[in-house]
């Protein structure tokens, strides 16, 4: 149990760190920006209590948020996704039950399972986020586009980041 | 009563979730920078202070580059000195230094976080209150301007770039002189529009946009950008006018903060006029 708050704090620093030091500074083609972040999110495992998991989103976003000025915005954003995910995870059939040892990720549920699971959300964060950002629909077709290539690039990250740590732990 | 507080606790999730975005939605509005302007926060302590380490380490990586460009503005500014220069027809005219008051102070100062890729967007700099910086100065840099100091913090300042919705700055055509107003339509960090040139000015493509004065944050004729493109609608009384940045927002490392020493005086004499 120790073990597994000990993994998700550590978790939570490095995704943090990642974001604001490494991809606030990534920007591909003049507006993508990738936020690898909410993975932090998507790999809560699947006991955890409802409120922590909003809890713990709202944070991280908080976090973000202080890093980057943008006070609010990336905690809507992944609040709101945190309040998704257990919908979205009793949507997507999976090849196995969900049993209390079984953590969300490629690992155990399989990569088709885990990119239509983060697609899903991270478009959810994204829609949100870019809306908020931009408080308008004057350029509502600009910011969908966004939205699109966006959700695309951070979720090939954060599977390809999926892929890295489950090389190394075997 | 009873009832209400069952149905909360049986739907706690969705309640918990409205607390959480109502608790964001608050935050959004009495801070953000676009819906309402507050942006000290980012310029506080802890935030900074590991962005200003992680800046010193990328700093040293563009080394190279940087020094090139400073060797390079450096050789610019010796061009202007007197010394390099020789009068064509000697009047005897001679510049008296006791005549000559410093109108513009510069500052140089390094960026730790920049951003570029969005519809608002903000830098801060490394030099604050300790600096004697205060909001509301021009900052440029040896490409062009960049934008105007917003929050200060002892060691900090914000500054409202170029690339934000809310930024309008004077501007002229520097062959002819027509001002207008520069604009940025958040699509391109490369691109801005100018607007409010009149019809009948003749415009060229590649046409420098200079600071036109008018306003006290920056002095005349630094450069913006050029003409990228310019188009005249049937019957408009002004141009479309798209120019192209000659900074590169996204490389800009140095830049200096311009104190218009005079600018009180001028402030005075304007609320003077406009009280009578």
């Amino acid at each position: 149990m120790s073990k597994i708050i000990i993994i998700n704090s550590l978790r939570f620093i490095l995704l943090i760190l990642l974001q604001v030091l490494v991809l606030n500074n990534v920007n591909l083609g003049g507006y993508i920006n990738p936020y690898v972040y909410v993975m932090f999110v998507l790999l809560l495992p699947f006991e955890t209590p409802k409120w922590l998991l909003l809890l713990s989103a709202f944070l991280i976003g908080l976090s973000i948020d202080l890093f980057m000025g943008s006070m609010g915005m990336h905690a809507a954003a992944t609040t709101f996704m945190a309040f998704l995910r257990p919908s979205v995870s009793r949507i997507i059939h999976s090849r196995r039950e969900y049993e209390p040892s079984i953590k969300p990720g490629i690992n155990d549920l399989g990569i088709k399972w885990f990119l239509s699971y983060t697609l899903l959300l991270v478009f959810a964060h994204h829609t949100l986020l870019f809306f908020i950002e931009a408080f308008r629909f004057e350029e509502f077709f600009s910011i969908l586009n966004r939205i699109f290539l966006s959700t695309i690039v951070s979720s090939l990250l954060i599977i390809l980041l999926n892929l890295l740590v489950k090389k190394e732990r075997k | 009563m009873k009832a209400l507080l069952l149905f909360i606790w049986k739907h706690s999730f969705f309640f918990m979730f409205l607390v959480l975005e109502g608790l964001a939605a608050f935050f959004i509005v009495s801070n953000n920078s676009y819906q309402r302007t507050s942006f000290i926060n980012a310029s506080n302590g802890f935030t900074s202070s590991i962005l200003s380490a992680s800046n010193s380490f990328t700093h040293y990586i563009g080394l190279t580059e940087t020094t090139e460009r400073l060797a390079h503005e450096n050789a610019r500014l010796r061009q202007l000195l007197p010394a390099s220069q020789i009068r064509k027809i000697d009047d005897g005219f001679v510049i008296d230094s006791s005549n000559v008051n410093q109108h513009y102070r510069f500052q140089a100062a390094e960026i730790i976080s920049n951003s570029f890729q969005k519809r608002n967007n903000y830098l801060i700099l490394n030099k604050g209150i300790l600096a004697k910086v205060k909001p509301s100065m021009g900052v440029v840099s040896a490409e062009g301007i960049v934008g105007i100091v917003k929050d200060v913090s002892k060691n900090f300042c914000t500054v409202i770039s170029v690339l934000h919705s809310k930024s309008a700055i004077d501007v002229k055509i520097q062959r002819n002189g027509y001002t207008g107003t520069l604009k940025w339509d958040g699509k391109d960090y490369n691109y801005a529009k100018v607007m409010n040139i009149p019809s009948h000015v003749h415009l060229e493509l590649g046409d420098t946009i200079t600071t036109s004065g008018n306003s006290s944050i920056f002095p005349n004729n630094i450069t913006v950008g050029t003409i990228d493109k310019f188009d005249l609608k049937k019957g408009a009384s002004f141009y479309d006018i798209q120019l192209g940045f000659s900074a590169n927002y996204n490389k800009v490392r140095f830049v200096y903060i311009v104190d218009n020493t005079l600018k009180e005086e001028l402030q005075e004499l304007k609320n003077m006029t406009v009280d009578e």
